[in-house]
């Protein structure tokens, strides 16, 4: 399910701003990190989990307004440098924020401990992740698909050029992109933080499943996004059960896996 | 001789005293890294965002080799250059089924793949404490233990690779990998196999990426983990680029920079990869079109400032 909303907000951004963006990872991990030290701060985990992903909405904001938005006509090499460049800033700057060492942290009091599902006991926090990125997916295809705004965006990923014809202001459309995006990584990494527990690698390691899961979506195949992202954590999940240490090489290996059977990814369009 | 040969020359010779000579031969391995991802990324128009996966498996193969089986340096090189271009072979076989942004999420993952068997092989790599103890063998009672020896055969390689280089760039072979850079559709059109070109590309940079792997294992008597990790590829994407893709020169000038600048900012604080992700934010802003382009623009400005003080 993280990795479904991961890859939904890469896609996003990928799809409508045609960037590579190295940064999805650095995203994630700042979300993380921000509701640990805003729980710590606030105490409260409601009112971090609304806080944290905001903060890092903002970031995206920040990050499209000043720098992406120059390098639109600059090719992919330079944005992919400047992005990796952002990953790492942000990366080491959680450092020397935070320090290198990662730390743990528990879900809220009412989320602790696990619940009888009749067939298995699971702990509940991961129950909760699961609804809350499901409502979270939901929202994000609602917006997409039944709203005005949602339905510029849609045609932002079809035709860059006919949307600006029509008289929309597309960079404004290409800062709410990004700024979503991130919103969407931020909330990802806040809802993992008190599963995983903190830690600088964090980032990394998730940007490469975001770009797996939109390499076999499809670049602004939303839909796609989430299936793949459903379909690389089953995988994991099961790996993981029999032979742990391969549980991340496994991801790639479906990826390399699939691309031979489709090259043109689960549901390619392009 | 032209004048770019001169100036290489002159610069091989004048570099030891410069830096030291450890640093000095980073540059020029890191100048053939870089010659292999111009192949693809100034020649083809490939940008492959996972080169230090072939660096990294010549690394480790090579270095595994050398530590435990005692091989001569010649053979070691030649194996790093075969790893190189047979995890080139895997890797771009599945890459140039794809094309744009797909395919430089493509070499990035792969990398990633190549990253985590490292990082979980503990008991070959060392995981994340590295590989130590690869030795840098004598041959023919050349000791290559000493720093200047191994920086003149480090040299010496470099001029062969930009030779070797320059044979292909210029070859029919380099025509139709720019050929495909310019119009895909067209060289497709006119007749060329341009998925299998593309690979035959990814295979050659992967032989180079090789060759400098092995120099790297052999110059530092280790390889860490960092060798097959994504920062090392997107560090010779920035050293290609600030150096002027697309010219045979470029990547060596942009190692050259790439090299002294991190060197010099690993001195100044232990989180320097901050400071150079500051320094790609400010060159891709800034400064694009790298070093050769940023220093025929200041040629530009100093004539346009002389002739004006003519005028005056």
């Amino acid at each position: 399910m993280l990795y479904a909303l991961m890859g939904l907000g890469l896609s996003l951004i990928t799809g409508i701003l045609n960037i590579p963006n190295f940064a999805h990872g650095a995203l994630f991990a700042i979300g993380a990190y921000l509701l640990v030290t805003t729980v710590g701060v606030i105490g409260n985990f409601w009112v971090s989990l609304l806080l944290a992903p905001l903060g890092v909405a903002l970031l995206g904001l920040i990050i499209e307004y000043a720098g992406i938005r120059r390098l639109y006509a600059a090719g992919h090499d330079y944005q992919l440098l400047f992005t990796f460049g952002l990953a790492l800033i942000l990366s080491e700057g959680i450092i020397v924020v935070w320090g290198p060492v990662g730390f743990s942290h528990l879900p809220p009091q009412i989320l602790r401990g696990g619940v009888d599902l009749g067939f298995t006991f699971y702990p509940k926090y991961r129950l909760f992740v699961m609804v809350a990125a499901g409502l979270l997916i939901l929202a994000t295809w609602l917006f997409l698909e039944k709203t005005r705004y949602g339905a510029i965006m849609r045609a932002g990923i079809e035709n860059k050029e006919m949307v600006s014809l029509l008289g929309i202001d597309i960079h404004k459309l290409f800062t709410v992109a990004f700024a979503l995006g991130a919103y969407l990584a931020g909330i990802a990494g806040a809802l993992t933080a008190p599963i995983r527990g903190v830690n600088p690698n964090m980032g990394v390691d998730m940007l490469g499943i975001a770009f797996v899961v939109v390499a076999l979506g499809g670049l602004g195949n939303l839909l796609g996004a989430i299936a793949a992202g459903l379909l690389i954590g089953v995988a994991q999940a099961v790996v993981a059960a029999y032979w742990t240490e391969a549980s991340t090489a496994v991801i790639f290996a479906v990826m390399a896996l699939v691309l031979l059977v489709r090259p043109q990814g689960l549901f390619g369009i392009r | 001789m032209n004048r770019a040969t001169i100036a290489i020359l002159l610069a091989v010779v004048l570099l030891p005293f410069v830096v030291r000579p450890v640093i000095a031969a980073e540059i020029w391995l890191f100048a053939i890294f870089g010659l292999g991802l111009n192949l693809l990324l100034g020649y083809t128009g490939l940008l492959s965002f996972g080169q230090s996966t072939f660096f990294g498996s010549a690394a480790y193969v090579a270095g595994w080799l050398l530590k435990h089986y005692a091989i001569n340096v010649f053979f070691a090189l030649g194996i790093g250059i075969g790893v190189g271009a047979l995890s080139a072979l895997l890797v771009g076989y599945l890459c140039v089924q794809r094309s744009g942004l797909y395919f430089i999420m493509l070499t990035f993952a792969l990398n990633q793949l190549f990253f985590f068997i490292a990082y979980q092989w503990t008991s070959v790599t060392g995981g994340e404490d590295g590989m130590p103890g690869v030795p840098r063998p004598a041959f023919l009672g050349l000791d290559f233990k000493d720093p200047m020896l191994y920086y003149a055969f480090v040299s010496v390689l470099k001029k062969k690779s930009l030779w070797v280089m320059k044979r292909i760039v210029e070859s029919p072979l380099g025509r139709i990998l720019q050929a495909i850079r310019e119009n895909e559709v067209r060289a497709e059109a006119v007749g060329y196999n341009v998925a299998r070109f593309k690979l035959l590309a990814f295979v050659i940079g992967g032989a180079f990426s090789g060759l400098a792997g092995v120099l790297y294992a052999m110059l530092f008597g280790i390889v860490p983990l960092e060798a097959i990790g994504f920062v090392t590829s997107g560090n010779v994407v920035f050293a290609t680029l600030i150096g002027g893709s697309g010219s045979l020169y470029g990547p060596i000038i942009g190692s050259f920079v790439f090299i002294w600048l991190s060197e010099s900012m690993s001195v100044v604080w232990v989180r320097w990869p901050l400071l150079l992700g500051v320094a790609f934010v400010i060159v891709v802003l800034f400064f694009r079109g790298g070093v050769v382009e940023a220093w025929s623009r200041l040629g530009d400005k100093v004539r346009l400032w002389q002739s004006s003080r003519q005028k005056a």
